[in-house]
């Protein structure tokens, strides 16, 4: 399943951080670390494959533990409303 | 009426509402031309919904809740207004209207104690019971002149903020004036024993400026506008802790 960012969210990074505002839900959510690095690489587009060679590239993690990672982010992105599935 | 450098015309028959207006916001009634006008009739209107709700179709800005509604085209600033004949009424108006213009010049609205130093603007943002009327009430009693002791109008102009006087206040109870400020320095406020002032993270900064705005605008451009305008802030004003005592108006020295 691909996904991608849900249209009615506005986010920046501040302060090292990306705030997230979902504005109708009035709720702000705040990604660090590999939270915000998968966040700026799911705003730009980029796939699962490109999202884990970012982040072993960028923190001391291999592959496996990386996609892991990811999956249950994404998950809990998904939960959380702020992502939605996309239609290939 | 000026507020915050804006230039609002307000066109009426009814005595009550013009009453209500005048005796409201009279020290900030000015004569003169106005950039936004509005023909005020008065309604009843209901208790519910409470919360004001903002919505833009094409060029048309609607802001409304039980007891009024506000339609003006933006392109010509020409609107109505259907509102109850009282303070709160045209208060929650008032502010959903400048809290909307705040945001789209690069500012905005802030539920925080405002005041005076050395000719310079001090905001000290800070959730219910932080202090900020105390803190308000004290600096008063110092002779320190207060812009509000609840919401307090930022705005961006010339590369820098600026703090505009408020009509909009909490237990002080007071009417504010016009005029405006340097902004000198931001304080989040907090509960604590002792005074004291220390350094704040930039994201814990901006968290504590996100909770105290006021914004009824729910579109996702304004939260984008919201946020590019609280990095900016960030980026332009020095933001600091203050552990607040409520015992004295010593604090006035720590800042």
């Amino acid at each position: 399943m691909t996904v991608e960012i849900k249209k009615n969210l506005a986010y920046r990074r501040i302060a090292g951080e990306v705030f997230v505002v979902d504005a109708p839900r009035s709720e702000m959510h705040e990604l660090n670390g590999p939270a915000a690095l998968i966040w700026e690489g799911l705003a730009a587009g980029k796939t699962k494959k490109d999202l884990v060679k970012a982040m072993t590239a960028e923190f001391e993690v291999d592959g496996e533990t990386a996609l892991a990672d990811l999956e249950i982010f994404i998950k809990d992105l998904l939960e959380s409303g702020l992502l939605s599935a996309k239609s290939d | 009426m000026h507020i915050a450098g804006y230039k609002l015309g307000f066109e009426s028959r009814s005595k009550n509402i013009l009453s209500v207006l005048k005796g409201r916001y009279g020290r900030f009634i000015a004569k003169g031309g106005a950039d936004c006008r509005f023909d005020v009739s008065e309604t009843k209107g209901r208790q519910t919904p409470f919360k004001p709700a903002v919505s833009i179709d094409g060029t048309c800005l609607e802001i409304k809740r039980g007891d009024f509604k506000a339609s003006i085209d933006v392109r010509t600033k020409a609107g109505t207004l259907k509102a109850a004949a009282n303070e709160q009424c045209l208060d929650a108006f008032l502010r959903s209207f400048l809290s909307f213009l705040l945001i789209r010049s690069g500012g905005f609205m802030l539920h925080s104690a405002g005041l005076v130093k050395n000719g310079k603007a001090y905001i000290f943002p800070g959730k219910s019971g932080a202090g900020k009327s105390t803190l308000s009430k004290l600096a008063a009693s110092a002779g320190a002149e207060v812009i509000s002791d609840e919401i307090n109008l930022l705005k961006f102009e010339k590369g820098s903020f600026r703090a505009y006087g408020s009509p909009f206040w909490g237990e002080m109870r007071a009417d504010g004036r016009p005029g405006s400020w340097p902004l000198g320095g931001i304080y989040l406020l907090g509960k604590a024993k002792v005074n004291k002032v220390s350094a704040v993270a930039g994201g814990e900064a901006l968290k504590l400026q996100l909770r105290c705005l006021v914004n009824f605008d729910k579109t996702p451009g304004a939260a984008e506008r919201v946020l590019k305008n609280a990095s900016s802030l960030l980026a332009k004003a020095k933001f600091e802790r203050f552990d607040f005592s409520k015992a004295n108006a010593d604090f006035l020295n720590l800042i």
